[in-house]
């Protein structure tokens, strides 16, 4: 049996330092104190999920969950990240969707897609050096109708049992969370930050309390941390890959002029 | 919240993956909207483009920002100043 070695959820834009830049410099020393320990986890694969931004699906065929099964993707080069092409890894991509399918997950299987910022800026964050195979997995918030937090949390556990269960002995595989903290995208409260609700988020996520926050509906999550806070559903797919997980906050920054909750954690499994 | 109609969706994620027509709809967007059927009210608002219009006319948040994108400068014309990374990725390139 393959196994989760870690989990790690984190914000996924930057925006200039200009004014906050003692906030910015704690935001980029979270970041690599991330790559260092996925580094030290020496994983054999990286699961990476993360909403798209109507970049690769469109309302004109709305995509919810999806996997990237390709041998490589190339990224899309917006919001400042360079565009590079990393590798993927068809046998654990295809094989995840085949075993959702018997747990009640009809996942997406994409051949074609540019990842946009949403993974590449965490994609740079935890492999500069492209030495890793990622599968991206889409936990797209960004749809008209979304996955449910449940859903996601409970798919992150369809992982956890597809990796233990169908994987090759000594499989090390970690598991990648972008997006959020609480932000309003293009609506009145722009520039808003809900720090407390972002703050009691990131305790319950890293004291081993996060099903408490799978329990939560999309509209509450939406009310209390805006339509970019949706976006933490990619953090619970990561709690339901490790239940009952405790860990570490890596940095949290209320930055209203990045418009965002930052934020960060790591996550070690829990004892079996 | 109002939903902006499919045809004002399907114009900005149109134009939003064709340069040409990027292009042309940058120095004049009423042959666009005349392609894709809009009404009058919806063209207003269009024309007027500020984020309290966008949001009046209930366009999604993500297809807003690639709106502004399309009034602001032609397609594919680099951002000033090296893009909203560039202060940081020397930090991050490094091993």
């Amino acid at each position: 049996m393959g196994r989760i070695v870690g989990g790690f959820a984190t914000s996924h834009v930057l925006f200039p330092p200009t004014g906050v830049e003692d906030k910015a410099t704690r935001v980029i020393d979270g970041m690599l104190e991330m790559r260092a320990r996925i580094r030290a986890l020496s994983p054999d694969v990286i699961v990476l999920a993360a909403s798209d931004h109507l970049n690769n699906f469109s309302l004109a065929m709305q995509v919810t969950l999806a996997v990237g099964v390709a041998d490589e993707f190339t990224t899309l080069g917006d919001s400042g990240a360079p565009a590079v092409t990393f590798q993927g890894m068809r046998d654990f991509a295809e094989g995840f969707v085949r075993f959702a399918g018997g747990r009640e997950f009809d996942l997406v299987q994409v051949e074609e897609a540019r990842p946009d910022h949403g993974m590449a800026i965490p994609r740079l964050v935890i492999d500069p050096k492209n030495e890793f195979r990622i599968v991206p997995v889409y936990i797209n918030c960004n749809m008209p109708v979304p996955p449910s937090p449940s859903r996601c949390y409970r798919l992150g556990g369809a992982l956890k049992d597809y990796v233990e269960s169908e994987r090759p002995a000594g499989e090390r595989a970690v598991v990648v969370g972008a997006g959020g903290l609480s932000h309003w995208l293009c609506l009145p409260e722009q520039g808003k930050v809900a720090a407390d609700f972002d703050e009691a988020f990131i305790d319950k996520m890293i004291s081993g309390r996060a099903e408490e926050l799978a329990r939560l509906t999309t509209h509450e999550i939406e009310l209390a941390s805006g339509n970019g806070g949706l976006e933490a559903t990619a953090w619970l797919f990561v709690a339901g890959a490790l239940p009952a997980a405790r860990g570490d906050k890596l940095y949290y920054e209320p930055i209203p002029e990045w418009i965002s909750g930052m934020g960060g954690v790591s996550l070690s499994p829990a004892a079996a | 919240m109002t939903v902006a109609p499919y045809r004002v969706h399907k114009l900005i994620q149109e134009l939003m993956r064709d340069p040409a027509r990027a292009a042309a709809f940058a120095e004049d967007p009423e042959p666009a909207f005349e392609v894709f059927g809009l009404a009058e009210a919806e063209k207003a608002l269009l024309r007027d483009g500020s984020p309290a219009a966008l949001h009046k006319l209930g366009v999604h948040a993500n297809l807003q920002m690639k709106y502004a994108r399309l009034r602001l400068r032609p397609a594919g014309t680099a951002v000033p100043g090296g893009g909203p990374l560039a202060a940081y990725l020397d930090r991050l390139l490094e091993d």
